[in-house]
């Protein structure tokens, strides 16, 4: 075919019957920016030494100019002239020689520039990175036809004319950055380069989307360009440009060159972000329409690109309508892949694919740990480190919901932990953090997972684009601050809370991926800040937005609202379901959760026979799951329903029991409360007992009623408080001591007129007349 | 139509018209729009001496640059674009003025494709600009606000702004143009070109003139309503213009488009006979020729297009088609590019290269040459639905299914999209919608009539046996009025199934005659003659109860929209 194929029509730019830009391999080219950058570097290698401190920000300065897209010549001497007057003096002049000079001028610059292969003491090394950037300019301009040399100098003189003609044109923003840039410089001794870029990239940024007719990027720097957008994109999307310029930047590359096959799978992850399925399918499709014809060629890894490509194209479409959870669609496309894949005997697109059906599965409700174990032991079979922790992982969040042993899982983090290191897989130690906090919180343990999430937070990153950077804005991250943000809630500290959530807001806006998981952490605690303060008509609202972002969680929320407002027969009927439908997913902590606000129901209809079965399956759960907060949760209302039913000394018993975990994890709330119904106890017992032993009684009482009272102040919350100060005050009033007495009836007084709402305490006057 | 009428009723007028565009055109180096009013006027009938129009009389301006002018046009003429812009720069008249612009513009074209040729890097080669425009657009902007630019330099100003891409202008520049000179037809063209739909063009204030109505049928045939461009076309035939062979090579192009292929060759050979020379939408006349299997004619228009011009993009692709008859994929692979290589957005030449690396298996150059057409044209349905019919072949028909959907779009009422669409379904066992599809591709005109057949069988296999017949009844029938003999009609396996259907519905009558049927095709032959003994065993042994059993079956259990089985007696296969 390719003998008839030249003898008829000869085109060295035609393979395969179809024009390729790149035959050549010409991946950069001279432009009169290129220019400029060469002659600075010109200048840095020949020119009389230069001040440590200047020399060390220019070098500095060299790769982002050599990598950045094309800037102005204002910019440029700019940006070099905050680095060094003197060396963008000469730069300029070198640039005025040959502007104002004839053709030869540029032709004497060229020949001039050190080869970098003779001077092998200087930093134009040929291996060196400045090396290389010259030895490319040098070849590019080598290539140049006549008319194209002469078009060149055109160009670079109008590149110069256009700086003097028009001085006031220059971007208002840059002098203030630029200036913000040399702040750093002065201030920051080490050498920075990753930070450095991030400056630049933010620099740059701005002046692209103003400049309308902007010339093209040449290969490398689309490369780079792109490179680095999508890395942005994965870690941390708020550096990456906004949506709609990185498009623009995108069609304007697509524009002239079609073939820059690597945009359109940019524009796909960019259309995600903003949840756009028709252009992200479109690009999707588009990218690898693409891919698959320079696969052919044999380019790709050696691995037959071809049909390789073809299987991770039906394996990325699946993906794609997972993440717009069209779950039908996305099972078709995977069993499309994965029928390629198997025919030809593709083991890792395979496991690739299983990695991909287990986590549909779990997306679509069902049980999946089969198929992860599966892929965990074949994953580990090929070698593939990054689905095996992954696995792993998907397995230890299923085993911590079913109640698997917190050794058990703990072995399996620790395992994958040391495969992360191993591998370096930055991403995975993320996430690993991020899991172990969560699981430290589901089964209670505050300090820990408060210690976990502060590793995660502190932890320098390990990639190189970013590295010593300490925060992505990854969903593990995400997490990790919203176990913070609650945590901090649970002791009262709302201050902090508020500082945790302002950060998120800014890492993660709300129009991001992971922007819903602060959102549910950001109402759940508004929600119980205004249950504990009795404002159930400032709690109703956010039961609305919960159950936008969680179901579940919503009736949940609404189920305790309703309770709190004794609509008694709806609250039980939502409970009800919501218990089934628990049941059903296998959602232990909320199914113990329904338990408990359910007995409490049977509370208020004095059922607490009916509500002691309820409770003791309840704790029976909770064990069995080590979930520790929901066991001493119940066991206080365990020990509440004994006392109401008159056995107080069982009550304080089994009080006993969860009084230590409660002061060391539980929250400031559940403290208060376990000490509150310990006085209660111990009044309760002091009544049947001799004088002497009553008043020893009733002072320990007093003594955890002024615990409990400082814990409820440190969350304001009144109600409980004046109950507190009640008691307190009929005590004193027991034990006679009056100015005591006096002064707690003053607070108890205070807070009633505050709270305007007497029918609670008659409640409790009646129970504790009854003692 | 009366006003039509009326309004071509002076085909004198017209032609008077006609003959003095032709020398204004002329005069200004607009060759296309001369061969178009040049052709029209052909077809026409001639003067008489007397009727003539006297030559055109000079203004004082005219007089004083008619040296210049003069020059300038023989320096236009030889290409020297620059040159002649310079010697026109003094010059005050609008002749003039327009052709100095026009220099300008086209001097900027010619460096731009020299430049293309040798950009600086290839990244480069999509920012080539034609230089000039920016300041014509500039010196024309001004001089139209101020209100100085007559239908030519109008024309010339639409056709900067649209290089420039400013759409939204250029439309109202060239509206403006075809008011100021209606007859010239580059102006009507260039705004064919910018019209996108149907509702954009009923927005335009048109003037109304007897060319209007070209353009409308032009423009009808763009927006593929063949119908209503027919209907125009064929009311200017009737209105004096029936020897006009622009008209009857549109009326062709309109009958391929709807797949009318014998009124298209018919048309097509009348117009080679009137015009032997002509290589225009020739490229077309092959399409034809190719899907009739018409070898000979393919084979002679081919070597007759060589001879007259063999550096033709029509020419390259109607001998492409020639190969691909003769299964030469290669060489006609190697045609097209050919084609392309003399006009690379030419959107027919990608379309078809992509069909024959399909036939040559190479799949991947096949999605390449698809997706080149498709950024030439985004709403080229061939090319979406050759994407899709690769990956149909490599056995990915979920991911085909997106392709297909693309092309369905573009063409809702085509039925080989939903035939498709319905075997991708179909292999991805989504039966609701395959049979969703496959019903919908009968209900628009199945033109290869397999989408009952599909469907039937699907209904089949998912034992939905009532559809089944009913789908393989109407499949019959259609077989059957249709006329042709078609190669992959089944037929036999439509009576096969009915024949047991029926039987097992003891509906025996309906069974033998099926049955019957079934013994005239070599297939279903023995099956058939089975069948007849079974019935005839069975109704011997319920001789009596046949009657009581067939009253009942016969409006309950046979659906609604069943024609009636005797009718398959009026076919004669």
């Amino acid at each position: 075919m390719a003998s008839v194929h030249e003898s008829l029509y000869f085109n060295p730019m035609m393979t395969n019957g179809v024009v390729h830009a790149n035959v050549f391999g010409i991946k950069d080219w001279v432009t009169p920016y290129k220019i400029s950058v060469l002659a600075l570097l010109y200048e840095m290698t020949t020119s009389k030494p230069i001040a440590l401190q200047e020399r060390r920000r220019l070098n500095k300065l060299i790769l982002p100019l050599q990598q950045g897209p094309d800037l102005t010549l204002d910019q440029f001497l700019k940006t070099v002239e905050e680095c060094c007057p003197q060396t963008a003096y000469a730069v300029k002049l070198r640039l005025h020689e040959m502007a104002d000079g004839e053709l030869k001028d540029m032709e004497y610059f060229f020949a001039t520039l050190p080869t970098p292969f003779s001077a092998i003491d200087s930093e134009a090394y040929k291996t060196s990175v400045v090396g290389l950037f010259m030895r490319h300019m040098l070849l590019a301009y080598n290539k140049l036809s006549f008319s194209q040399v002469y078009k060149l100098y055109k160009a670079l003189q109008q590149y110069y004319h256009s700086h003097y003609s028009q001085p006031g044109d220059v971007q208002v923003g840059l002098p203030a950055l630029a200036a913000d840039d040399s702040d750093m410089d002065l201030t920051s001794t080490e050498d920075n380069v990753g930070e450095r870029m991030e400056k630049e990239e933010l620099d740059t940024a701005p002046l692209h989307e103003s400049e309308l007719s902007r010339g093209p990027l040449s290969q490398k720097q689309a490369e780079y360009f792109l490179a680095r957008q999508a890395y942005l994109l994965k870690n941390d999307e708020n550096k990456a440009l906004k949506p709609s310029a990185l498009q623009d930047e995108l069609n304007n590359m697509l524009k002239f060159n079609p073939d820059f096959a690597e945009a359109h799978y940019l524009s796909y992850l960019n259309s995600m972000r903003v949840q756009d399925i028709f252009i992200s399918t479109h690009s999707l499709l588009h990218y690898f329409d693409r891919l698959i014809l320079s696969g052919s060629e044999g380019k790709s890894n050696g691995d037959e690109g071809y049909g390789r490509s073809l299987r991770y194209a039906a394996l990325n479409l699946a993906a794609l309508h997972c993440r717009f959870g069209h779950y039908q669609q996305a099972d078709l496309a995977l069993q499309e892949a994965i029928r390629i894949a198997q025919e030809s005997n593709d083991h890792v697109c395979l496991q690739h694919c299983l990695s991909w059906l287990y986590t549909l599965e779990q997306m679509k409700g069902s049980d999946s740990s089969v198929l992860t174990e599966d892929s965990v032991k074949m994953a580990a079979h090929f070698c593939l480190p990054y689905l095996v922790s992954l696995g792993i992982q998907s397995l230890v969040q299923q085993g911590a919901v079913q109640g698997k042993t917190a050794h058990e899982l703990m072995d399996a983090l620790k395992d994958t932990d040391i495969l992360h290191w191993k591998h370096s897989l930055s991403e995975l130690i993320d996430i690993s953090l991020a899991q172990t906090t969560s699981i430290w919180r589901m089964y209670g343990k505050s300090t820990m997972a408060q210690q976990q999430a502060q590793l995660l937070l502190n932890m320098n990153s390990l990639e190189q684009v970013n590295f010593g950077v300490q925060q992505n804005n990854t969903e593990a991250f995400a997490v990790a601050l919203c176990h913070l943000a609650e945590l901090h809630a649970e002791q009262g500290l709302y201050g902090a809370v508020s500082e945790v959530l302002k950060h998120l807001k800014e890492q993660f806006p709300p129009h991001t991926q992971h922007a819903k998981l602060w959102m549910l952490c950001d109402l759940k605690i508004q929600f119980d800040r205004a249950m504990n303060d009795g404002k159930y008509h400032l709690a109703e609202p956010h039961v609305t937005a919960i159950a936008a972002l969680n179901k579940t969680e919503g009736l949940y929320r609404k189920a305790q609202v309703l309770k709190a407002l004794n609509r008694t027969t709806e609250a039980y009927s939502i409970l009800q379901r919501l218990q089934l439908y628990c049941e059903k997913t296998k959602y232990t902590e909320m199914i113990i959760r329904v338990m408990l606000v359910t007995a409490e129901l049977h509370w208020e209809s004095s059922g607490f026979a009916t509500a002691l079965p309820l409770l003791l399956q309840a704790l029976a759960l909770a064990r069995q799951h080590h979930l520790q907060a929901l066991a001493s949760e119940t066991i206080l209302h365990l020990a509440f329903t004994q006392l109401m039913l008159g056995v107080p000394e069982q009550a304080l018993g089994v009080l006993h029991e969860a009084m230590e975990p409660i002061l060391a994890h539980g929250a400031v709330m559940d403290k208060g409360r376990a000490l509150l119904l310990a006085a209660r106890c111990q009044m309760a017992m002091a009544g049947t007992r001799s004088n002497g032993q009553k008043h020893a009684a009733l002072g320990l009482a007093v003594q955890s009623l002024g615990e409990a009272a400082a814990y409820f102040s440190m969350l304001d919350c009144k109600e409980r408080l004046r109950d507190v100060h009640y008691l307190q005050a009929r005590l004193h009033h027991t034990l006679g001591q009056t100015p005591q007495r006096n002064k707690c009836a003053m607070l108890f007084r205070l807070l009633d007129q505050e709270l305007q709402a007497p029918g609670a305490a008659v409640a409790i006057l009646s129970f504790i007349q009854i003692l | 139509m009366a006003a039509l009428c009326s309004e071509f009723g002076d085909l004198v007028q017209i032609k008077k018209q006609l003959i003095s565009v032709i020398s204004l055109c002329k005069e200004r180096g607009l060759v296309h729009s001369v061969k178009w009013a040049s052709e029209l006027a052909f077809s026409l009938d001639p003067l008489p001496k007397n009727e003539l129009p006297p030559p055109t009389f000079f203004t004082e301006e005219d007089a004083q640059d008619l040296d210049a002018l003069g020059l300038a046009k023989s320096y236009f003429d030889l290409k020297e674009y620059d040159r002649a812009a310079y010697f026109l720069r003094g010059c005050c008249s609008q002749k003039a003025y327009f052709l100095y612009m026009y220099s300008r513009y086209l001097s900027g074209e010619k460096k731009k494709d020299d430049e293309t040729v040798d950009s600086l890097g290839p990244l480069e080669k999509g920012q080539v600009r034609n230089e000039a425009l920016r300041e014509l657009r500039v010196e024309l902007s001004k001089k139209h606000s101020a209100g100085e630019l007559d239908g030519f330099a109008l024309y010339l100003y639409g056709v900067v702004l649209r290089k420039l891409d400013l759409l939204k202008e250029a439309v109202d520049v060239f509206v403006e143009a075809t008011h100021a000179l209606p007859l010239h037809w580059g102006a009507w063209l260039e705004l064919c070109n910018l019209v996108t739909n149907i509702e954009m063009l009923k927005s335009l204030s048109l003037p109304d003139c007897w060319i209007r109505d070209f353009f409308m049928a032009h423009m009808y045939t763009e927006l593929q309503m063949i119908k209503e461009a027919l209907q125009k076309y064929q009311s200017l035939i009737e209105a004096g213009f029936s020897k006009s062979t622009y008209i009857m090579s549109q009326i062709a192009v309109a009958y391929h488009n709807i797949r009318d292929i014998d009124q298209a060759l018919a048309l097509f050979n009348e117009l080679r006979e009137q015009d032997p020379f002509r290589v225009e939408n020739m490229d077309t006349f092959s399409n034809l020729l190719y899907v009739r299997s018409m070898k000979p004619e393919l084979s002679y228009l081919a070597h007759n297009l060589v001879e007259i011009d063999k550096y033709r993009v029509e020419t390259c692709c109607v001998i492409g088609n020639y190969y691909s008859l003769r299964s030469q994929h290669e060489k006609a692979a190697l045609y097209f590019q050919r084609a392309l290589k003399l006009n690379p957005r030419c959107l027919g030449a990608w379309t078809l290269m992509g069909h024959e690396y399909m036939e040559m298996k190479n799949t991947s150059a096949a999605i390449q040459a698809y997706r080149h057409a498709i950024e030439v044209n985004k709403r080229d349905y061939r090319a979406w639905y050759g994407l899709g019919q690769t990956y149909e072949i490599l056995k990915m028909p979920f991911y085909c299914l997106y392709y297909y959907r693309k092309a369905h779009q573009l063409r809702p009422n085509d039925s080989r999209m939903l035939v498709a669409l319905g075997e991708s379904y179909e292999k991805l066992s989504q039966h609701v919608e395959a049979k969703k599809c496959y019903w919908r591709a009968y209900s628009v005109g199945d033109v290869e009539r397999m989408a009952l057949l599909k469907l039937a069988k699907l209904h089949e296999q998912l034992n939905e046996s009532d559809d089944a017949a009913q789908c393989y009844i109407i499949y019959i029938q259609d077989i059957f009025s249709c006329g042709e003999q078609l190669e992959h009609a089944e037929v036999s396996t439509a009576l096969r199934y009915l024949g047991q259907y029926y039987f097992k519905n003891k509906l025996y009558d309906e069974a033998s005659l099926c049955a019957q049927r079934c013994c005239d095709y070599n297939d279903a032959r023995e099956e058939g003659k089975a069948l007849l003994r079974q019935i005839s065993q069975v109704r011997d042994q319920t001789e009596s109860s046949t009657t009581d059993l067939f009253g009942p079956l016969s409006s309950n259990n046979t659906p609604i929209r069943r024609v009636s089985p005797l009718d398959l007696s009026s076919f004669t296969p």
